[in-house]
């Protein structure tokens, strides 16, 4: 039995009915890490005497509870794990060491999940190939030769690379579900609400999701149970009750209706990324599904309303970076020099470009012509998503428009922000979203199916998605 | 032309020679794809800032223990009763 190929379910349940130890469960997977990570590069930092330590205090525990009882997991580098230096792939935050334990961290450790390392992203969240992290970019470990996607690089090439069952990603315009389309695993961006953002080191405060990443639909599933609910230190978190998501994972698709946009063809995708849909389409309609087409009219007008929106948000949240108190530590004669040259040292060029965006949509004079309308245009298309749910349950989309990309090979930011056009939309209204991959493969990377589902439906979206990742 | 200096400034960042300049040219390119956003009539919009689900709610107005020095003096020292030292702000 090879260890490191299970899943969460079946590690938790092995080790329950001790089949196995924990302690071997967290060797088997540090073994891997030490094999293959300088290669994949999918960490920032590995906790491998905390986790031993932490396993054998599991062994030794008679009352082996909890949905994640020794199974070992990675959390992305922009949540706070006590301890642990936490960057979020920045020269900024280098030395931080986190006096905090993210809300999704404690109610990880408490149904007994344990963290072993924390993964590379873009710095600060703001990419989508991990090209972007001070430190290095993480490979694909399907091709080196290709980005893993990102932001959430790193959490995404850790699951792919074998090197733990399940990982923490943030997703704020698709951090969670490219790069997992793009590492051929499952990612999950919950509703906005869902799950609390507390310990999260803020990006876009109105879009940043935390989410998993997995290898199978019901991990996914098993994960979500853990970690949603309302939480007072986020008070944006909703008091809606936590169903438990693996109900329906085997109820299929039949009589479901599933939307399929209209507007698709306006835009630039690659032919094996239309082929899988395509397939997707067959197989839901094998399955029983019925499908419908949809309209989004402004989905076009998703992507510019981003790049307003989430660049404001950051240049105000990351303007709590100033090297008084944490981090980096520039020079300077006074307290004006000292912030300016700790930030201009300390941040790299695309977070300098998306604050210096922000702050410019925010300035006098232009607030009303960018951010207000920006805000105006997400309304907007949350009132099309609005309307395309009035008739279906669920809508199909590609996670990606085109599969992994080589590194270096998207030059402008413009053209890399094309990566998430599918992904945005859903973003801007809140809405949850899986991405499952399907269909043939190409250089061994398979496309990214996304379905997105109404409001606080991920159980839903969990049983769609799993009838389509077992036909898969 | 965007005023890059200017909001450099507003910014706490200080850019210089070529990235200065690559920095401006991407900006402006950027800044000119957000003109589509005018040919959608917004007017009469709300502008959306949550989502659906989300109420913003008050915590009650409690005490509650918060970090301790020595978590704080994992990253900066403190002096005094527990102060952050700056750089001096007046008096160039």
């Amino acid at each position: 039995m090879e260890i490191t190929k299970l899943g969460i379910k079946e590690i938790s349940h092995l080790i329950r009915n001790k089949k196995v130890s924990t302690k071997e469960v967290v060797s088997s997977y540090l073994d891997e890490i030490h094999n293959k990570d300088s290669l994949i590069k999918a960490f920032l930092s590995v906790h491998e005497d905390e986790a031993l330590r932490i396993a054998e205090q599991l062994d030794n525990e008679n009352n082996k509870t909890g949905m994640l009882f020794g199974v070992p997991f990675a959390i992305k580098d922009n949540i706070n794990v006590f301890g642990f230096e936490t960057t979020a792939g920045s020269k900024i935050l280098k030395g931080y060491i986190a006096p905090y334990n993210a809300t999704v961290v404690k109610k990880i450790r408490n149904h007994g999940g344990i963290i072993i390392g924390k993964t590379n992203p873009d710095e600060f969240a703001m990419g989508s190939s991990t090209e972007n992290s001070a430190f290095f970019p993480t490979k694909n470990p399907i091709n080196t030769d290709y980005v893993p996607g990102g932001s959430s690089g790193g959490s995404a090439a850790s699951v792919s690379g074998g090197f733990v069952p399940g990982s923490l990603g943030s997703d704020t315009g698709g951090s969670i579900r490219q790069p997992a389309a793009f590492c051929n695993v499952v990612g999950l961006k919950p509703t906005y609400g869902r799950v609390s953002r507390y310990g999260l080191i803020a990006f876009s405060s109105s879009l940043d999701c935390i989410g998993p990443i997995t290898k199978n639909v019901e991990d996914a599933a098993i994960m979500l149970n853990v970690i949603a609910g309302f939480d007072e230190n986020d008070e944006t978190t909703a008091i809606i009750k936590i169903p438990d998501y693996t109900e329906r994972l085997k109820d299929g698709v039949k009589n479901v209706k599933i939307g399929i946009l209209k507007e698709i063809k306006d835009f630039d995708v690659e032919s094996s990324v239309l082929n899988a849909l395509n397939k997707a389409v067959s197989k839901l309609i094998d399955l029983g599904a019925e499908i419908v087409e949809v309209s989004i009219p402004h989905l076009k007008y998703a992507l510019p309303a981003y790049y307003i929106i989430a660049p404001s948000e950051a240049s105000a949240n990351l303007s709590r970076f100033d090297g008084v108190r944490y981090g980096l530590e520039g020079e300077g004669f006074n307290l004006r020099d000292f912030y300016e040259d700790t930030r201009t040292k300390g941040f790299g060029r695309e977070v300098k470009r998306r604050i210096l965006i922000g702050t410019f949509a925010l300035s006098e004079g232009y607030y009303d012509a960018y951010y207000m309308k920006a805000s105006r245009v997400r309304r907007l298309i949350e009132q099309d998503f609005e309307k395309a749910f009035n008739g279906v349950d669920s809508i199909l989309l590609p996670t990606t428009p085109t599969l992994p990309f080589k590194f270096g090979e998207k030059k402008s930011p413009l053209e890399m922000y094309m990566s998430d056009i599918f992904t945005i939309p859903v973003s801007l209204a809140g809405l949850p979203a899986i991405s499952v991959p399907f269909g043939e493969s190409h250089n061994g990377f398979r496309a990214g199916m996304q379905f997105i589902g109404k409001w606080f439906d991920e159980m839903r979206l969990f049983q769609y998605s799993n009838a389509l990742f077992e036909e898969a | 032309m965007i005023d890059i200096e200017h909001i450099e400034s507003l910014a706490a960042l200080r850019l210089e020679g070529e990235e200065r300049e690559r920095i401006r040219r991407d900006l402006e390119e950027i800044i000119s794809y957000f003109e589509i956003l005018n040919e959608v009539d917004t007017e009469g919009i709300e502008p959306l800032v949550f989502t659906k689900g989300v109420q913003l709610f008050l915590r009650k107005d409690e005490v509650k223990v918060s970090l301790n020095r020595q978590l704080i003096e994992k990253n900066r020292q403190l002096f005094g009763d527990g102060f952050f030292r700056v750089k001096r702000i007046i008096g160039e």
